[in-house]
């Protein structure tokens, strides 16, 4: 494994972190002012801005990169959610020539529309659209998941109903042990990388990808863990977000409790 | 489980079990047998007026029904649905139609406009084919008027002002500028030149008489 020791006898890893352990949250909701709702959100190094735009009419001119689903009848019956994954071209190590509309950004963008569409009420919106945009800042490995965190947070922000919070995390495997929200580092060097995005509550599955296979012996293991990441997340946000909802009802003139 | 207690609720947070007298309202749905959240904000818990009583008066009254709702910290997301009094501004104005863009639904003020359109034979109730579009709105009206559908998708919403309360509300005259007075049914008058143009008037009822008038106060401020 390229000569690093991505797992050590301690059963610590690189950054210092615990098998199980998740890297750093922190972030905030409403950042911005002109969209209708918004946040930020920090897991370790990887940074990532979420905005929510709508419901509002549908458009149809398009900027290049959005996943945008073609109009068909059931755009009739439901909101058509519209996602735009960009990350900046300083996020990464190696400056990246576009930020969006390379096919690794459309997959991203597809991915989220699909998560998203999982977890909105779509059906109280019929004939309209809602833009999600989220922008990577950083990038430091897990990027998918940092960005379903924060655009869940953005999405509560905007007022939007869903059926539950979409909490994403991932998975890998070093030396036969499983291990959590692996960092870029780990990514590249390590071994596979099992994506989760599960509904909090609900424990349902939203989106789960493998970037390589693994012996299903560790399914099970990888996944638990994977899905005790999104867990932790949960908590992380719930937290965040009834903070700025009491705060934000506090303004309004909401008794706190 | 009074309005005076506030709870706060996340989405998917499980609030109660939908109950005979428990009513999913705005901001919750019901999976499962249970009331969830869908909204973070406060959870109310509001007595049910509308609905019901048309269906059996007798039963309402004894098993008071009532609807659990959660309202979130700023503006809610509205969007013009079936049936709505929506507040709009003509845009344009042919033979055929009118293109309007919504301004408000109900009392809600809307953060974007959606695209409307009245068709000749949804402005009046009566003669409707004796109407012509040019004597019911001119571009730059602000008219009440009623969701029929959600039309096309490259026109917007379906609107009709075929009720009396519906219709023209604001005009300004053509050669003054002025805001015009309606005088009859059909016709507006220019307070400064006398002159009088033709229109689709709605009969505005003053606030205390009803809901609708909701909207004309949003105008006037």
């Amino acid at each position: 494994m390229a000569g690093y020791e991505l797992l050590s006898e301690q059963n610590l890893r690189l950054d210092g972190r615990k098998a199980d352990e998740l890297r750093r949250i922190q972030c905030k909701l409403g950042v911005f002012g002109q969209a209708d709702g918004s946040a930020y959100l920090e897991q370790g190094n990887t940074k990532v801005l979420a905005a929510v735009y709508g419901p509002h009419e549908i458009y149809r001119h398009g900027a290049g990169g959005a996943s945008r689903p073609t109009l068909t009848a059931t755009s009739n019956e439901q909101a058509v959610i519209n996602c735009q994954y960009s990350a900046a071209v300083f996020s990464s190590g190696e400056r990246k020539r576009r930020p969006r509309g390379d096919r690794k950004s459309q997959e991203m963008s597809m991915h989220l529309r699909q998560t998203f569409q999982a977890a909105i009420k779509t059906e109280l919106y019929p004939r309209s659209q809602i833009d999600i945009y989220v922008e990577i800042l950083q990038a430091d490995g897990g990027n998918y998941c940092a960005c379903v965190n924060a655009a869940t947070l953005a999405l509560i922000d905007a007022g939007i109903p869903m059926k539950d919070y979409v909490c994403a995390c991932t998975a890998s495997l070093m030396n036969d042990r499983p291990v959590v929200d692996i960092n870029n580092l780990e990514s590249t060097t390590g071994g596979p990388e099992l994506t989760v995005a599960v509904m909090a509550k609900s424990g349902e599955i939203v989106l789960l990808e493998m970037s390589q296979r693994f012996h299903v012996d560790h399914l099970e293991k990888v996944m638990d863990l994977a899905m005790e990441g999104c867990q932790n997340i949960y908590h992380i946000l719930d937290k965040e977000v009834r903070a700025h909802v009491s705060k934000r009802g506090s303004l309004l003139g909401w008794e706190a409790t | 489980m009074g309005s005076s207690e506030m709870r706060f609720v996340l989405p998917g947070m499980r609030i109660c079990a939908q109950e005979d007298h428990y009513q999913s309202g705005c901001g919750t749905y019901v999976l499962h047998g249970y009331v969830y959240a869908s909204l973070a904000g406060v959870l109310q818990i509001q007595p049910v007026m509308k609905g019901p009583i048309s269906e059996n008066p007798s039963q309402t009254s004894t098993q008071d029904l009532v609807s659990v709702e959660v309202h979130s910290p700023g503006e809610q997301t509205v969007i013009p649905a079936v049936g709505d009094v929506v507040t709009a501004k003509v845009m344009s104005v042919n033979p055929r139609f009118a293109k309007l863009s919504i301004l408000c639904v109900r009392e809600s003020v809307l953060v974007q406009p959606f695209r409307g359109l009245v068709r000749k034979e949804d402005v009046r109730a009566t003669e409707k084919d004796r109407v012509e579009m040019y004597k019911s709105f001119r571009p730059g009206d602000v008219i009440l008027a009623r969701v029929l559908s959600l039309g096309e998708a490259s026109s917007g919403y379906l609107l009709t002002t075929a009720e009396n309360e519906l219709g023209v509300v604001i005009a300004r005259s053509e050669t003054a500028g002025v805001k015009m007075v309606p005088v009859s049914w059909v016709e507006m008058q220019c307070p400064k030149t006398y002159n009088k143009e033709f229109r689709k008037i709605a009969k505005v009822i003053p606030e205390n008489l009803a809901d609708m008038a909701v909207d004309v106060k949003v105008l006037n401020t």
